[in-house]
Protein backbone atom coordinates (compact mmCIF):
# COMPACT_ATOMS: atom_id res chain seq x y z
CA UNK A 1 0.00 0.00 0.00
CA UNK A 2 2.95 2.35 1.08
CA UNK A 3 4.46 1.84 -2.27
CA UNK A 4 1.56 2.09 -3.86
CA UNK A 5 0.99 5.28 -2.44
CA UNK A 6 4.22 6.62 -3.30
CA UNK A 7 4.32 5.65 -6.75
CA UNK A 8 0.88 7.44 -7.20
CA UNK A 9 2.49 10.61 -5.42
CA UNK A 10 5.42 10.55 -7.88
CA UNK A 11 2.97 11.10 -10.62
CA UNK A 12 1.60 14.52 -9.39
CA UNK A 13 4.09 15.96 -12.11
CA UNK A 14 2.95 14.50 -14.99
CA UNK A 15 -0.88 14.65 -13.79
CA UNK A 16 -0.15 18.46 -13.59
CA UNK A 17 0.76 18.44 -17.47
CA UNK A 18 -1.74 16.48 -18.64
CA UNK A 19 0.78 13.87 -19.42
CA UNK A 20 -1.43 10.65 -17.78
CA UNK A 21 -3.55 8.56 -19.69
CA UNK A 22 -7.03 8.56 -19.08
CA UNK A 23 -7.45 5.30 -16.74
CA UNK A 24 -4.65 6.79 -14.90
CA UNK A 25 -5.94 10.09 -14.48
CA UNK A 26 -9.06 8.85 -13.13
CA UNK A 27 -7.39 6.78 -10.74
CA UNK A 28 -4.79 9.78 -9.66
CA UNK A 29 -7.92 11.72 -9.22
CA UNK A 30 -9.71 9.29 -7.37
CA UNK A 31 -6.42 9.56 -5.16
CA UNK A 32 -6.03 13.02 -4.85
CA UNK A 33 -9.39 13.34 -2.89
CA UNK A 34 -8.01 11.61 -0.14
CA UNK A 35 -4.40 12.89 -0.53
CA UNK A 36 -4.18 16.54 0.88
CA UNK A 37 -0.36 16.48 0.46
CA UNK A 38 -0.70 15.60 -3.24
CA UNK A 39 -3.77 18.12 -3.44
CA UNK A 40 -1.61 21.13 -2.44
CA UNK A 41 1.30 20.39 -4.61
CA UNK A 42 -0.60 19.71 -7.90
CA UNK A 43 -1.95 22.84 -7.21
CA UNK A 44 1.07 23.95 -6.86
CA UNK A 45 2.44 22.41 -9.96
CA UNK A 46 -0.45 23.64 -11.86
CA UNK A 47 0.09 27.02 -11.22
CA UNK A 48 3.87 26.13 -12.32
CA UNK A 49 2.55 24.93 -15.82
CA UNK A 50 -0.02 28.19 -16.12
CA UNK A 51 4.09 29.67 -16.12
CA UNK A 52 4.85 27.52 -18.91
CA UNK A 53 1.61 29.03 -20.59
CA UNK A 54 1.94 32.53 -20.06
CA UNK A 55 5.45 32.36 -22.13
CA UNK A 56 4.03 31.12 -25.22
CA UNK A 57 0.83 33.75 -25.25
CA UNK A 58 0.17 34.61 -28.86
CA UNK A 59 -2.66 37.32 -30.05
CA UNK A 60 -5.31 35.77 -31.20
CA UNK A 61 -7.19 36.31 -34.66
CA UNK A 62 -9.10 39.12 -34.26
CA UNK A 63 -12.24 37.73 -35.69
CA UNK A 64 -12.12 35.42 -32.51
CA UNK A 65 -13.50 37.76 -30.32
CA UNK A 66 -16.45 38.92 -31.88
CA UNK A 67 -17.26 34.38 -32.78
CA UNK A 68 -16.85 34.07 -28.65
CA UNK A 69 -18.73 36.92 -27.63
CA UNK A 70 -21.93 36.17 -30.41
CA UNK A 71 -21.52 32.40 -28.95
CA UNK A 72 -21.66 33.70 -25.17
CA UNK A 73 -25.09 35.43 -26.40
CA UNK A 74 -27.00 32.32 -27.64
CA UNK A 75 -25.34 30.41 -24.82
CA UNK A 76 -26.82 29.25 -21.28
CA UNK A 77 -25.03 29.07 -18.34
CA UNK A 78 -24.52 25.58 -16.11
CA UNK A 79 -25.68 26.29 -12.65
CA UNK A 80 -23.25 25.71 -9.35
CA UNK A 81 -22.38 22.78 -8.68
CA UNK A 82 -24.61 21.70 -5.27
CA UNK A 83 -22.15 19.54 -4.00
CA UNK A 84 -18.45 20.47 -3.01
CA UNK A 85 -16.44 17.49 -5.39
CA UNK A 86 -14.25 18.46 -8.18
CA UNK A 87 -15.79 18.72 -11.56
CA UNK A 88 -14.33 15.40 -12.82
CA UNK A 89 -16.22 12.73 -10.86
CA UNK A 90 -14.69 9.99 -9.11
CA UNK A 91 -15.59 6.51 -9.71
CA UNK A 92 -19.04 6.15 -9.32
CA UNK A 93 -20.47 3.92 -6.42
CA UNK A 94 -22.53 0.83 -7.63
CA UNK A 95 -25.05 -0.66 -6.17
CA UNK A 96 -26.54 2.19 -3.89
CA UNK A 97 -26.86 4.29 -6.62
CA UNK A 98 -28.47 1.35 -8.86
CA UNK A 99 -31.93 1.18 -7.62
CA UNK A 100 -32.48 5.12 -7.91
CA UNK A 101 -30.69 4.81 -12.06
CA UNK A 102 -33.15 2.04 -12.82
CA UNK A 103 -35.79 3.81 -11.66
CA UNK A 104 -34.88 6.77 -13.31
CA UNK A 105 -34.52 4.52 -16.65
CA UNK A 106 -37.53 2.64 -16.39
CA UNK A 107 -38.99 6.39 -15.98
CA UNK A 108 -37.50 7.06 -19.29
CA UNK A 109 -38.53 3.53 -21.34
CA UNK A 110 -41.65 4.96 -19.60
CA UNK A 111 -41.61 8.31 -21.37
CA UNK A 112 -40.62 6.32 -24.81
CA UNK A 113 -43.65 4.06 -24.67
CA UNK A 114 -46.10 6.81 -23.54
CA UNK A 115 -44.43 8.84 -26.95
CA UNK A 116 -45.62 5.58 -28.85
CA UNK A 117 -48.83 4.85 -27.69
CA UNK A 118 -50.38 6.67 -30.54
CA UNK A 119 -48.46 5.32 -33.55
CA UNK A 120 -49.10 2.40 -35.50
CA UNK A 121 -49.15 -1.40 -34.01
CA UNK A 122 -46.24 -2.30 -35.73
CA UNK A 123 -43.76 0.36 -34.41
CA UNK A 124 -45.96 -0.65 -31.04
CA UNK A 125 -44.70 -4.37 -31.27
CA UNK A 126 -41.28 -2.65 -31.63
CA UNK A 127 -40.87 -0.82 -28.46
CA UNK A 128 -42.76 -3.89 -26.51
CA UNK A 129 -39.03 -5.75 -27.97
CA UNK A 130 -37.32 -2.98 -27.11
CA UNK A 131 -38.53 -2.86 -23.60
CA UNK A 132 -38.32 -6.55 -23.25
CA UNK A 133 -34.65 -6.17 -23.87
CA UNK A 134 -34.02 -3.23 -21.84
CA UNK A 135 -35.61 -5.48 -18.90
CA UNK A 136 -33.45 -8.30 -19.73
CA UNK A 137 -30.46 -5.97 -18.90
CA UNK A 138 -31.77 -4.50 -15.91
CA UNK A 139 -32.62 -7.98 -14.47
CA UNK A 140 -29.32 -10.18 -15.59
CA UNK A 141 -27.93 -10.96 -12.64
CA UNK A 142 -24.45 -8.93 -12.80
CA UNK A 143 -26.18 -5.46 -14.12
CA UNK A 144 -24.36 -2.41 -12.75
CA UNK A 145 -24.61 1.01 -13.40
CA UNK A 146 -22.22 4.04 -14.41
CA UNK A 147 -22.91 7.53 -14.35
CA UNK A 148 -20.64 10.45 -15.71
CA UNK A 149 -20.44 13.59 -16.67
CA UNK A 150 -19.24 14.35 -19.93
CA UNK A 151 -16.42 16.65 -21.04
CA UNK A 152 -19.09 19.31 -22.68
CA UNK A 153 -21.49 19.19 -19.65
CA UNK A 154 -24.23 16.42 -19.00
CA UNK A 155 -24.39 13.28 -17.93
CA UNK A 156 -24.27 9.59 -19.71
CA UNK A 157 -25.83 6.73 -17.67
CA UNK A 158 -24.47 3.26 -18.32
CA UNK A 159 -26.92 0.36 -16.77
CA UNK A 160 -24.61 -3.15 -18.50
CA UNK A 161 -24.48 -6.40 -17.82
CA UNK A 162 -20.59 -8.46 -18.66
CA UNK A 163 -22.96 -11.61 -18.58
CA UNK A 164 -25.40 -10.92 -21.39
CA UNK A 165 -23.10 -8.76 -23.01
CA UNK A 166 -25.29 -5.66 -23.00
CA UNK A 167 -25.78 -2.07 -22.40
CA UNK A 168 -28.19 0.53 -22.25
CA UNK A 169 -26.92 4.60 -22.14
CA UNK A 170 -29.42 7.17 -21.89
CA UNK A 171 -27.94 10.75 -21.53
CA UNK A 172 -29.47 13.99 -20.03
CA UNK A 173 -28.45 18.05 -20.93
CA UNK A 174 -26.21 16.92 -23.47
CA UNK A 175 -25.37 20.52 -25.12
CA UNK A 176 -27.63 19.78 -28.29
CA UNK A 177 -26.25 19.18 -31.56
CA UNK A 178 -26.68 21.01 -34.88
CA UNK A 179 -28.71 18.82 -37.22
CA UNK A 180 -25.55 18.04 -39.39
CA UNK A 181 -24.16 16.53 -36.19
CA UNK A 182 -25.02 13.40 -34.24
CA UNK A 183 -23.76 11.73 -30.95
CA UNK A 184 -22.46 8.99 -31.50
CA UNK A 185 -21.89 5.35 -29.27
CA UNK A 186 -18.92 3.41 -29.31
CA UNK A 187 -17.74 0.03 -27.48
CA UNK A 188 -13.95 1.03 -27.32
CA UNK A 189 -11.12 -1.19 -26.10
CA UNK A 190 -7.65 -1.16 -27.17
CA UNK A 191 -6.99 -1.16 -31.35
CA UNK A 192 -10.94 -2.63 -31.71
CA UNK A 193 -13.09 0.20 -31.80
CA UNK A 194 -16.75 -0.56 -31.82
CA UNK A 195 -19.63 1.39 -33.05
CA UNK A 196 -22.77 0.59 -30.46
CA UNK A 197 -25.41 2.98 -32.28
CA UNK A 198 -26.25 6.95 -32.84
CA UNK A 199 -28.13 8.50 -29.46
CA UNK A 200 -31.40 9.57 -30.91
CA UNK A 201 -32.23 13.44 -30.67
CA UNK A 202 -32.89 14.17 -26.67
CA UNK A 203 -36.23 14.71 -26.00
CA UNK A 204 -36.53 17.67 -23.05
CA UNK A 205 -32.63 16.90 -22.30
CA UNK A 206 -32.54 13.51 -22.36
CA UNK A 207 -31.78 10.88 -24.44
CA UNK A 208 -34.53 7.90 -24.67
CA UNK A 209 -32.11 4.35 -23.86
CA UNK A 210 -29.93 2.82 -26.44
CA UNK A 211 -29.57 -0.50 -26.33
CA UNK A 212 -26.45 -1.88 -27.49
CA UNK A 213 -24.77 -5.90 -27.66
CA UNK A 214 -21.31 -7.20 -28.38
CA UNK A 215 -20.29 -6.12 -24.60
CA UNK A 216 -16.52 -7.70 -24.13
CA UNK A 217 -14.49 -7.70 -20.84
CA UNK A 218 -12.53 -4.60 -20.75
CA UNK A 219 -14.35 -2.65 -22.97
CA UNK A 220 -15.84 1.10 -22.05
CA UNK A 221 -18.11 2.64 -23.41
CA UNK A 222 -17.67 6.19 -25.04
CA UNK A 223 -19.43 9.10 -26.81
CA UNK A 224 -18.19 11.19 -29.82
CA UNK A 225 -19.28 13.77 -32.03
CA UNK A 226 -19.60 12.71 -35.46
CA UNK A 227 -21.05 13.62 -38.66
CA UNK A 228 -24.88 12.87 -39.44
CA UNK A 229 -25.34 9.33 -39.87
CA UNK A 230 -22.53 8.25 -37.58
CA UNK A 231 -19.26 7.40 -38.47
CA UNK A 232 -17.11 3.72 -39.05
CA UNK A 233 -14.54 4.99 -36.23
CA UNK A 234 -14.54 7.78 -34.26
CA UNK A 235 -13.87 11.05 -36.01
CA UNK A 236 -13.55 12.99 -32.64
CA UNK A 237 -12.11 12.83 -29.00
CA UNK A 238 -14.61 10.72 -26.89
CA UNK A 239 -16.81 13.44 -24.65
CA UNK A 240 -16.69 10.51 -22.12
CA UNK A 241 -14.93 6.95 -21.28
CA UNK A 242 -16.93 4.94 -19.37
CA UNK A 243 -15.00 1.81 -18.08
CA UNK A 244 -17.59 -1.26 -17.81
CA UNK A 245 -16.32 -3.33 -15.21
CA UNK A 246 -17.23 -3.97 -12.15
CA UNK B 1 -4.14 43.46 -29.49
CA UNK B 2 -6.31 42.89 -26.63
CA UNK B 3 -5.17 39.44 -26.00
CA UNK B 4 -1.90 41.00 -25.88
CA UNK B 5 -1.35 43.25 -23.06
CA UNK B 6 1.72 42.18 -21.50
CA UNK B 7 0.97 43.93 -18.21
CA UNK B 8 -1.87 41.15 -17.91
CA UNK B 9 0.48 38.40 -18.23
CA UNK B 10 3.36 38.88 -16.04
CA UNK B 11 4.55 36.61 -13.77
CA UNK B 12 4.03 37.36 -10.29
CA UNK B 13 6.92 38.37 -7.98
CA UNK B 14 8.11 35.64 -6.17
CA UNK B 15 5.96 35.04 -3.58
CA UNK B 16 3.05 37.39 -4.76
CA UNK B 17 0.57 34.63 -5.93
CA UNK B 18 -0.43 34.37 -9.26
CA UNK B 19 -3.15 36.99 -8.77
CA UNK B 20 -2.92 40.38 -10.85
CA UNK B 21 -2.64 43.48 -8.88
CA UNK B 22 -4.44 46.17 -11.87
CA UNK B 23 -7.90 46.45 -12.47
CA UNK B 24 -10.55 44.18 -11.18
CA UNK B 25 -9.08 40.48 -10.50
CA UNK B 26 -10.25 37.76 -12.04
CA UNK B 27 -11.31 35.53 -9.83
CA UNK B 28 -13.64 38.58 -9.24
CA UNK B 29 -14.53 38.70 -12.40
CA UNK B 30 -15.18 35.28 -12.50
CA UNK B 31 -17.60 35.43 -10.08
CA UNK B 32 -19.41 38.03 -12.07
CA UNK B 33 -19.45 35.98 -15.51
CA UNK B 34 -20.73 33.12 -13.40
CA UNK B 35 -23.66 35.21 -12.55
CA UNK B 36 -24.43 36.00 -16.47
CA UNK B 37 -22.02 39.15 -16.66
CA UNK B 38 -21.09 39.42 -20.39
CA UNK B 39 -19.06 42.66 -19.76
CA UNK B 40 -16.96 40.57 -17.31
CA UNK B 41 -17.01 37.53 -19.98
CA UNK B 42 -15.35 40.14 -21.75
CA UNK B 43 -12.48 41.59 -19.98
CA UNK B 44 -11.57 37.76 -19.01
CA UNK B 45 -11.64 37.50 -22.39
CA UNK B 46 -9.20 40.24 -23.31
CA UNK B 47 -6.80 39.12 -20.38
CA UNK B 48 -6.94 35.40 -21.25
CA UNK B 49 -7.30 34.69 -24.53
CA UNK B 50 -4.07 35.05 -25.97
CA UNK B 51 -2.74 33.14 -23.48
CA UNK B 52 -4.69 30.53 -23.95
CA UNK B 53 -4.76 30.41 -27.65
CA UNK B 54 -1.08 30.85 -27.47
CA UNK B 55 -0.64 27.87 -25.32
CA UNK B 56 -3.38 25.69 -28.18
CA UNK B 57 -1.39 26.87 -30.96
CA UNK B 58 1.75 25.53 -28.95
CA UNK B 59 0.20 22.65 -28.41
CA UNK B 60 -1.45 21.58 -32.00
CA UNK B 61 0.44 24.23 -34.54
CA UNK B 62 -2.31 24.59 -36.79
CA UNK B 63 -4.06 27.61 -36.59
CA UNK B 64 -7.34 26.75 -37.94
CA UNK B 65 -7.71 24.51 -35.51
CA UNK B 66 -6.20 26.37 -32.66
CA UNK B 67 -8.57 29.01 -33.00
CA UNK B 68 -11.40 26.29 -33.49
CA UNK B 69 -10.04 25.01 -30.15
CA UNK B 70 -9.53 28.05 -28.35
CA UNK B 71 -13.58 29.19 -29.15
CA UNK B 72 -14.73 26.02 -27.52
CA UNK B 73 -12.42 26.62 -24.48
CA UNK B 74 -13.42 30.54 -24.13
CA UNK B 75 -16.99 29.23 -24.69
CA UNK B 76 -16.49 26.46 -21.45
CA UNK B 77 -15.19 29.39 -19.69
CA UNK B 78 -18.49 31.22 -19.63
CA UNK B 79 -20.57 28.01 -19.35
CA UNK B 80 -18.58 26.61 -16.66
CA UNK B 81 -17.80 29.79 -14.42
CA UNK B 82 -20.06 28.73 -11.57
CA UNK B 83 -17.65 25.99 -11.32
CA UNK B 84 -14.91 27.82 -10.45
CA UNK B 85 -13.34 27.81 -7.24
CA UNK B 86 -11.01 29.93 -6.24
CA UNK B 87 -9.79 27.74 -3.37
CA UNK B 88 -8.71 25.17 -6.04
CA UNK B 89 -6.38 27.80 -7.58
CA UNK B 90 -5.92 31.11 -9.86
CA UNK B 91 -8.60 31.84 -12.53
CA UNK B 92 -5.38 32.12 -14.72
CA UNK B 93 -4.63 28.90 -13.74
CA UNK B 94 -8.31 27.31 -14.34
CA UNK B 95 -8.62 28.72 -17.55
CA UNK B 96 -5.33 27.10 -19.35
CA UNK B 97 -6.13 24.02 -17.96
CA UNK B 98 -8.91 24.03 -19.45
CA UNK B 99 -7.13 25.29 -22.40
CA UNK B 100 -4.34 23.21 -22.16
CA UNK B 101 -7.17 19.70 -21.46
CA UNK B 102 -8.94 20.48 -24.82
CA UNK B 103 -5.76 21.18 -26.60
CA UNK B 104 -4.51 17.52 -25.34
CA UNK B 105 -8.26 16.31 -25.89
CA UNK B 106 -7.72 16.59 -29.85
CA UNK B 107 -4.50 15.82 -30.14
CA UNK B 108 -5.11 12.23 -28.68
CA UNK B 109 -8.50 11.81 -30.09
CA UNK B 110 -8.49 8.18 -31.50
CA UNK B 111 -7.85 9.72 -34.92
CA UNK B 112 -5.23 11.34 -34.62
CA UNK B 113 -3.71 8.82 -32.45
CA UNK B 114 -3.76 6.44 -35.45
CA UNK B 115 -2.54 8.98 -37.93
CA UNK B 116 0.23 10.54 -35.77
CA UNK B 117 3.43 9.28 -36.70
CA UNK B 118 6.29 9.84 -34.16
CA UNK B 119 8.99 10.89 -36.49
CA UNK B 120 7.50 14.21 -37.36
CA UNK B 121 5.84 14.89 -33.95
CA UNK B 122 9.32 14.36 -32.96
CA UNK B 123 10.71 16.90 -34.94
CA UNK B 124 8.16 19.32 -33.31
CA UNK B 125 9.82 18.91 -30.35
CA UNK B 126 9.90 22.67 -28.47
CA UNK B 127 13.82 23.50 -27.02
CA UNK B 128 13.62 25.74 -24.17
CA UNK B 129 15.70 28.01 -26.62
CA UNK B 130 12.26 27.80 -29.24
CA UNK B 131 10.41 28.93 -26.51
CA UNK B 132 11.70 31.97 -25.83
CA UNK B 133 12.94 33.17 -29.29
CA UNK B 134 9.56 32.45 -31.48
CA UNK B 135 8.20 35.47 -29.62
CA UNK B 136 9.34 38.53 -28.42
CA UNK B 137 11.79 38.88 -25.50
CA UNK B 138 10.40 40.30 -21.93
CA UNK B 139 10.66 39.40 -18.83
CA UNK B 140 8.37 36.70 -17.73
CA UNK B 141 9.40 35.02 -20.85
CA UNK B 142 13.19 35.66 -19.76
CA UNK B 143 12.40 34.51 -16.73
CA UNK B 144 10.35 30.93 -17.43
CA UNK B 145 13.50 30.13 -20.76
CA UNK B 146 16.24 30.79 -17.45
CA UNK B 147 14.36 28.41 -15.13
CA UNK B 148 13.74 25.77 -18.10
CA UNK B 149 17.65 26.16 -18.53
CA UNK B 150 18.58 25.51 -14.94
CA UNK B 151 17.09 21.90 -15.07
CA UNK B 152 18.63 18.74 -16.33
CA UNK B 153 18.42 17.96 -20.13
CA UNK B 154 15.81 15.28 -19.00
CA UNK B 155 14.11 17.66 -16.71
CA UNK B 156 13.61 20.00 -19.40
CA UNK B 157 13.26 17.86 -22.11
CA UNK B 158 10.61 15.60 -20.53
CA UNK B 159 8.64 18.94 -19.18
CA UNK B 160 8.26 20.20 -22.44
CA UNK B 161 7.31 17.75 -24.79
CA UNK B 162 4.88 16.80 -22.08
CA UNK B 163 3.20 20.27 -21.95
CA UNK B 164 4.28 22.01 -25.41
CA UNK B 165 4.31 18.41 -27.27
CA UNK B 166 0.68 16.88 -25.50
CA UNK B 167 2.51 13.52 -25.14
CA UNK B 168 1.90 11.17 -22.27
CA UNK B 169 4.92 10.41 -19.85
CA UNK B 170 4.82 7.23 -21.51
CA UNK B 171 5.56 8.27 -25.04
CA UNK B 172 7.87 10.87 -23.47
CA UNK B 173 9.50 7.77 -22.21
CA UNK B 174 9.84 6.60 -25.73
CA UNK B 175 10.73 9.58 -27.24
CA UNK B 176 13.88 10.33 -24.76
CA UNK B 177 14.66 6.35 -24.80
CA UNK B 178 14.73 6.77 -20.78
CA UNK B 179 12.46 4.10 -18.10
CA UNK B 180 9.26 4.96 -17.21
CA UNK B 181 9.94 5.20 -13.39
CA UNK B 182 12.54 7.64 -14.58
CA UNK B 183 10.55 9.63 -16.49
CA UNK B 184 8.08 10.36 -13.73
CA UNK B 185 10.46 11.04 -11.10
CA UNK B 186 12.15 13.97 -13.72
CA UNK B 187 8.72 15.56 -14.52
CA UNK B 188 7.95 15.91 -11.08
CA UNK B 189 11.56 16.66 -9.87
CA UNK B 190 11.97 19.43 -12.70
CA UNK B 191 8.40 20.86 -12.24
CA UNK B 192 9.24 21.27 -7.97
CA UNK B 193 12.59 23.21 -9.71
CA UNK B 194 10.84 25.80 -11.81
CA UNK B 195 8.04 26.28 -8.88
CA UNK B 196 11.35 27.27 -6.48
CA UNK B 197 12.98 28.31 -9.09
CA UNK B 198 9.99 31.17 -10.37
CA UNK B 199 8.43 32.02 -6.64
CA UNK B 200 5.22 30.42 -7.70
CA UNK B 201 3.14 29.67 -4.34
CA UNK B 202 -0.24 29.85 -3.62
Amino acid sequence: MNLLRHDLHILTGAYALDALEHAEQERFEHHLQRCQPCSHEVRDLHETATQLALAVAEAPPPQLRERVLAAVARTRQLPPATDQRPVPKPRSVWLPRLAAAAAAVAAVVAIVLGVTQSATQSKLDRVQAREQAIAAVLNAPDVRIASHRTSVGGTATVVFSEVSHKMMVTTAGLPPLPASKVYQLWLIAPGNIRSAGLLPAPAGGRTAPVLAAGLAAGDRAGVTVEPAGGSRQPTTTPIIAIPLAG
Amino acid sequence: MDGMNTRDMRVPEPGAGPREGDGPDLDSLLARVARGDQGAFEQVYDRLAGPAYGLIRKVLRDPAQSEEVAQEVLLEVWRNASRFDPARGSATTWVLLIAHRRAIDRVRSASAEAQRDQKSAAAAISSPDEVADAVEANLDRERVRRCLSSLTDIQRESITLAYYGGYTYRQVAGLLNVALGTIKTRIRDGLIRMRDCMGVGW
